[in-house]
Order: structure tokens, then sequence, then C-alpha cells
């Protein structure tokens, strides 16, 4: 059954109900050339759940598009197949035509209308519902669900928490009254607890009769939630089988679960180059809201510092204040004895503390060895004339500062890419070339905001290698904002959770993990 | 003093006329992210159908026409054209509007030659006195119904569902087209909108004071590009407030043209653009305009 697996075993109907979503060997391309998916079969009986496992780049998103008919507007066609519901083709109907036939996406990212309210973004889902009964009903079906939708309904759906805003994009779809609910990654960027809910509400949705594709990046979620599972790579199904039998596989909890520690400390470790940071009483306020009271922590030369708490907490805030973004209100940044607090970020950056983004922030069109120099900027004497007018001096220096990227990027497992543009690169390499960019820029002490959100495990072991190679190599410390606990488990020597904007635990990940507190607000029941 | 109140008055009447093209402006770019540099052609051609048709069927009947004929054309604009490559780039699509906006405007100027076209309003040439100030009845008429119009439009954006599926797909579309919301009727409404605000305005630009339906009507149109610009682009408040800042700066500039002499003459037509310059310079996206937010 597993391994090498016909188009009829993948996630075959079983008893529970015929297919009513059926994909057969379906091929999708972008921009007429690169092969997407390659002969995709797969059926999701009614009223079932399938989870879609997978690394970034195997397909997965292109296969909820291809069913959503929503390729076309980043330049994809489908090459080859069939999309079925019940009997009626899906191929070639509009995003829109599909949604009212009852298949509905909630799109990767949430994408909440953020400038509506949250009664107006249920609104909006509900515009495709048949008849105002059906409209009705749905709305107090997601209210019963999500109470908290309820009792923000006049709030700006922007002003939501990560969590809060997954669980309007769900509801918002359930308001088109859907037969099938698409739903592309929503625990990305979420916290243990809100990740565990989230499952939850997706097996009660089901439990009405509402048939779930799930594709998903935590493996452990969304075996645990669905019926059957298959994973894809390279475009095509690999292994397919019931959410036990995939769970049991060696291959799929080496690649996709994890088993403990990985990113195996490293023997070597350079002498520290970093300084210590030490943050003490620093508090942000928006407005009247306190996103930050009196937040302290050390980071200690050449370690590595982990910041976590539920979405919410101010974990990006306080990477925000430290790298010169936002001003704090009260208390100081000390970096090696320099008051970082009022500084310009161009002014941070000189002083060695480099970041980066939870939004993959590189310039697309240029190369990963452009967009590595890019960082080496304020290492670099020539000014434009010299270096437009290519004079020896100028030319030596970009030499010199090339083989320093070169070896940056060699370090992070980067080297064979560096000519390539990023825009070609998979999300995972992105998300390296960030961190890759944020070390040539020479820092003792580098600020990583959320480095492997919607990574697969495979994926987020070769940047825990990154990090630990630029710790070990280089000697410098980090501080990361992470989710993903066996990540932040593997990595951290020291752990500061927030809360509300308050520090609640701060110690060894292993104290951390312990304690109660850090369990109820975060961690969740079992973690 | 009383000239001051006069012109100001009069600029905030002839600003509610540039409210209303610059609302439809601001109407297209929500829902499609198209500049529509045809709206002042479109505008032409609705006054000249009413000019054309008030002497046959009467005034109203021909207001209506008028309204209808430019409403279609704008509708046909975004369905024969931009539909088919709604996701080319957006300058491609501004530039395709602008040249619609030189055949219809050429041959809506080949057919009126030289000619004045009377809009035959039943207002005519009537003046009324408000509090000690006279102004032409169709400015006052203009300013009613570009009021009543703007609060509509307002209105039925907050609360229909039509508004609804507007708004989102205005932030998002693909999501909205995932939520089951047609993008091409959302887009289909904001253009026929656009275009029968725009042949509204244009009744009301051809009216007493002015002299009539010529060829020079749809480049006066023009003056509510920088009523859009200063407004912010993609707000409905922004292009209300950018029309009547405009109004008033053209109508004060020009009315203390020999004041302001030593600037030249005909600064009321390049003042709009200096005070939209200004403007930017404070504000980089306008007045009301959405900030191009980065989270990091």
């Amino acid at each position: 059954m597993l391994g090498e697996p016909s188009a009829e075993a993948a996630g075959r109907a079983d008893r529970t109900g015929r297919a009513l979503l059926g994909v057969h060997e379906l091929s999708v391309a972008y921009a007429g050339a690169v092969q997407a998916l390659r002969g995709v079969s797969l059926e999701v009986p009614e009223r079932g759940i399938l989870a879609v496992l997978g690394a970034n780049g195997a397909g997965k998103t292109t296969l909820l598009r291809a069913v959503s008919g929503t390729l076309a507007g980043q330049g994809g066609a489908v090459t080859g197949g069939t999309i079925e519901l019940e009997d009626r083709s899906l191929l070639g109907l509009d995003p829109a035509r599909i949604a009212r036939a009852g298949v509905v996406q909630v799109p990767e990212g949430r994408r909440v209308f953020s400038n509506l309210t949250v009664a107006e973004n249920l609104r909006a889902g509900g515009l495709a519902a048949r008849d105002k009964g059906a409209r009705e009903r749905a709305r107090s079906w997601v209210h019963e669900l999500f109470p908290i939708l309820a009792e923000r309904a006049t709030q700006r759906a922007g002003l939501l928490s990560g969590g809060e805003q997954q669980m309007l994009a769900i509801g918002r779809a359930l308001m088109a009254g859907p037969r099938v609910l698409l739903l592309d990654e929503p625990s990305l960027g979420l916290a243990p607890r809100v990740v565990e809910q989230i499952g939850e509400v997706v097996r009660e949705i089901n439990r009405q009769g509402v048939t779930v594709v799930l594709v998903e990046q935590n493996a452990a979620m969304a075996l645990a939630v669905a019926d059957r599972a298959v994973v894809l790579e390279v475009g095509r199904v690999s292994l397919a089988g019931s959410s036990r039998e995939l769970a049991d596989n060696p291959e799929v909890r080496d690649r996709y679960l994890g088993g403990g520690s990985e990113a195996a400390p490293r023997s070597r470790r350079a002498p520290a180059r970093g300084e210590e940071l030490v943050v003490d009483g620093v508090s942000v306020r928006f407005g009247g809201v306190a996103a930050l009271s009196d937040v302290s922590f050390t980071v200690a030369p050449g370690s590595t510092h982990a910041l976590i708490g539920p979405n919410g907490a101010g974990k990006s805030t306080c990477l925000n204040v430290l790298s010169g973004v936002y001003g704090a209100s009260a208390g100081s940044v000390r970096y090696g004895g320099r008051e970082l607090r009022g500084l310009r970020p161009h002014r941070v950056a000189a002083l060695g503390v480099s970041r980066t983004f939870q939004n993959i922030s590189l310039s697309p069109t240029a190369t990963v060895l452009d967009n590595l120099l890019l960082a080496r900027h304020r290492l670099m004497r020539a000014g434009f004339v010299s270096d437009g007018l290519r004079l020896p001096g100028a030319r030596r220096e970009r030499a010199r500062h090339e083989d320093r990227v070169r070896e940056i990027a060699a370090l992070i497992g980067l080297e064979p890419a560096l000519d390539r543009g990023v825009r070609t690169l998979s999300y995972g390499s992105r998300k390296r070339v960030e961190l890759a960019r944020a070390l040539c820029a020479e820092p003792g002490l580098v600020l990583l905001d959320e480095p492997v959100a919607g990574m697969t495990r495979e994926e987020s072991a070769a940047m825990a290698d990154g990090i630990a190679a630029a710790r070990g190599e280089l000697g410098i410390s980090a501080l990361v904002v992470e989710h993903d606990m066996a990540f932040v488990m593997g990595i951290a020597d020291r752990v500061t959770v927030l809360d509300f904007g308050r520090r609640i635990a701060d110690g060894t990940p292993a104290d951390v993990q312990r304690d109660p507190e850090v369990r109820r607000a975060y961690l969740g029941g079992e973690a | 003093m009383n000239q001051f109140v006069t012109l100001l008055v009069g600029g905030v009447l002839l600003g509610a006329i540039y409210a209303l093209v610059a609302l439809g402006f601001v109407t297209i770019f929500r829902a499609t992210g198209v500049f529509n540099f045809a709206q002042g052609s479109v505008l032409l051609l609705g006054a000249y159908v009413i000019g054309r048709l008030h002497d046959s069927i009467g005034f109203w009947p021909a207001a209506g026409a008028g309204i209808i004929v430019a409403a279609l054309a704008s509708l046909l604009i975004d369905a024969l054209l931009i539909r088919r490559i709604r996701r080319a780039d957006l300058g491609t699509l501004a530039i395709l509007t602008l040249g619609v906006d030189i055949l219809l405007l050429t041959e809506l100027t080949r057919r009126i030659g030289t000619d004045v076209v009377s809009i035959g309003a039943p207002w005519g040439s009537d003046v009324v006195e408000l509090a000690g100030i006279r102004v032409p009845a169709s400015r006052v008429i203009a300013g009613g119904v570009a009021l009543v119009l703007v609060a509509a439009l307002a209105v039925a954006v907050k609360v229909t569902d039509w508004g609804v599926a507007m708004r989102s797909a205005a932030e998002d579309g693909e999501t909205a087209s995932l939520m089951g919301i047609r993008l091409n009727r959302v887009a289909a409404g904001a253009w026929a909108l656009a275009g029968a605000f725009a042949a509204v305005a244009g009744l009301f630009l051809t009216s007493f004071p002015a002299a009539g339906v010529t060829a020079g009507v749809g480049i006066v149109a023009l003056a509510a590009i920088p009523a859009v610009v200063l407004g912010g682009f993609d707000s409905p408040e922004g292009s209300v407030v950018g029309g009547l800042v405009i109004g008033v700066v053209s109508v004060l500039c020009a009315g203390y043209q020999d004041e302001l002499s030593f600037l030249g003459r005909g600064i009321g037509t390049v003042a709009p653009f200096v005070v939209m310059l200004l403007v930017l310079l404070v504000r980089p996206s306008g007045l009301f305009g959405t900030r191009e937010v980065t989270r990091v």
C-alpha cells in the first residue's frame, strides 16, 4: 500500500462514502514551463478529512489553487487531468463559480479583509450563500464555533491577533456554506495552544458534515485530525494511506514529524564575537495599549536566546524595539554598553545588530549573491562613482567582499544557489538567504523573526544547522522568535516567554517547558 | 469681502462637480486597480448625448439617456478591453484607457465641430440670490445633486451587499473570489457607476455659466485628477474633499487673477496642480490615501 502507490491507492474512497472531490492525473505548469504537479490523483470521500503533506515547493498550494481555480493569477495552468466535484468538472471555472458550487478555500496566510469589520468579513463570506435563511444559520454556527467573533463583531479585522484572524478566515469560508472546505496551512505562525484549538475546530466542522482538505506543514496536527493523508513530493503523490499508517511510516516520521533533538550541538565554538545584550524594563505603548510592559532579559555573548509566547504577546514588537523600528516608552536596551534605545534602524545595524524578517523581505528579481552583497553595504568604502567606473580599488574591494559572501553562503549551505534569482528559490531556501544576508553584515548579534515558520522538519533542520554553524564558526549570538517548539528546544541556550506583553518565564529550555504558567498560556495541554 | 464669499461659494459648488468626477476615478480604481483616463471623454459623451437629444425628446428623458449611454460606454470599456487583460500591468491598463480617451474624444470633437451645443437645462441661465450672494441656479442644483449622490454612494458602500462585495474585492480580489464574490460583476458595477457620475458632472459642467457642450469640456474633467491624487487615490472621502479643495482653489485663483498677475495669466488652471504638489510634499499618500504599510 505504501511506497509506490498507484493512482487508485491514493486516498481511495472507503466505506464511509463515495468520493465527493476527485482529482485525477492532474498536471499543472507555471509560465508554460515549470512543472509544479505531475499527474496527481486523489479522492476525498464525502465527510472525510484528507491531509496533504509535503515540503515547501512540493506542490501543495498549487494543488489547492488548481481546485479553487486561482492558478491563473499566478501564471499557472492545468496542463492535464481532471478535477471533479461529484460528477461535475471544476476545470476552467472561475473561482467564484467554484466557491458557489460548494468548494471554498481558506487561503494561506489567512488574508482577512483587514479594513472591514469582523461582521463585514463574515458577511462577505456569506454573499455566495443560497438564501437569507442559509446565511443566518451559517452565522449562528460560526458564532457558536468561535464566540470571539461575535464579541469582536464591530472591530476591524486587521486588529485581531493571528489566531483570531485564522478563526475569522475559517468562519468567513463557512459562511458560504461549503460542501468541501480547503484549508491552506491554518496553523502557520500560530502558537501551539492555538494550533490545538484550530485542530479541534476542524474536526468539529467535519462532524457537521463538511468535507475537509487540509494542507499542513504541521504534520503532527494534520495527521491527528485527518482520516487519510497523502504526501506530495516534487509534484507527485509519493505516499498515501490512512493517517495512522502514515504516522507510523518511518520516512514520514523522519521527514515530517521529527523524532527529538535536532541540530546536534556543534563541537566547535569560535570565540564569541557578540557582546552582551541587556534588555532592561522595556515598555512600549501603542495609543492606550501596552504592547510590552517592563520586559527584561539578557542575551549572553555567543549564545542563542529564544523569545516565545502566544500570538500578540509582543515578540515582534520586542524585536522591532531592539532593531530601532519602534521606540520604547520606558526602559533601556544596552548592547555591549551602548544604549540602543532611541537609535534609528541604520545606526543599530552599524553597531553590529542585524535581523531577518517574519515575512521574507528580499529583492526577488536580484540574484542571491546581489542580495547578500547588499548587506555588505555598510562595510564597503567605494562610492558609486568609483564603483560605477570600475576603478581598480573598487573592483578589488568588491572581489574581497564577494569572497567573504561566498564563505558565509557556504556556511549556510547556499553556495550552489548564489547565482540564481531569489524568485526561483523555494520558500525554505529564501528564509536561509535572509539569514545569510543578516550574517553578511558581520553582526555580533542577529535577530531572527520566525525563521522556520511554515517549514517542514527537514527544512527547519537545515535552518537550525545554519544557525548553529553561524554561532560555531562566527561566534555571534542570536535572538530567535519562533513558535516551533521542537526547533526552539533544539537550538536555544535560554528561553524567555512573553504573554500579554509581560515576561512570564525565563530560564533554560527544560525549565521553561515544565513551567505551569507557560503550559497554560502557550504550550497547551500535552505539548 | 463680498467678492471673496461669492468666489468661495462658487468654488465649493464647482468643487462638488469635480468631486463627482473624482469619485468615479476612485470607484474604478478601488474595484479594478485601473486609473481610467477615459473618464473625461465619457463625461463629454454623456453631455453630448443630452445636448443632441433634448430638443427632440425633452430635457429629462435626454438627461436619463445621456447618463445611461455614459454608464454603458464606461461598462463596455471594462467588458471589451480591460476584462480580457485584467492581470496586465497597471501601467499598461492606464495607457489603454488613455488610448480609448483619445479615440472617443476625437470622434466627439469631430461631431461637435465648432458648434456649441446647448445642454437645454430648464434652469437655463437663472441666477439665485443666497444671503446676498448671486450664484447660478445650475451650480446650486449641482451642489445639491452631488451631495445626494455622494451620500447615497457612501451609504450603499457601507451597508449593502454590493458595498461589502465591493470593499472586499478592493482589498483582496483573489480572496474575495474564493468567497464566491464575482469580481467581473463588481468591476462592471464600478465602471457603470463611474460613467453615470461622469455624465451627471458633464451635465452641470456644460450648463450655465459654461457656454454649452464644447470639445473642451473633456479636458476640464482632467481638473478632477489633482483632486483624486491629493485625496489619496483610493479614498472616496478623499476624492470629495479633494474635489472641493480644487474647486475652491481654482475659482479663487481665477477670481483674484488681477491681484495674482505677478504669477502670470491663467494661474487658475495651474493652481490645482500646485496644490496637489504641495499636499504630496507633506503627505505623500494624499490626504486620505491608504499608506503603504509594511509590517516588519
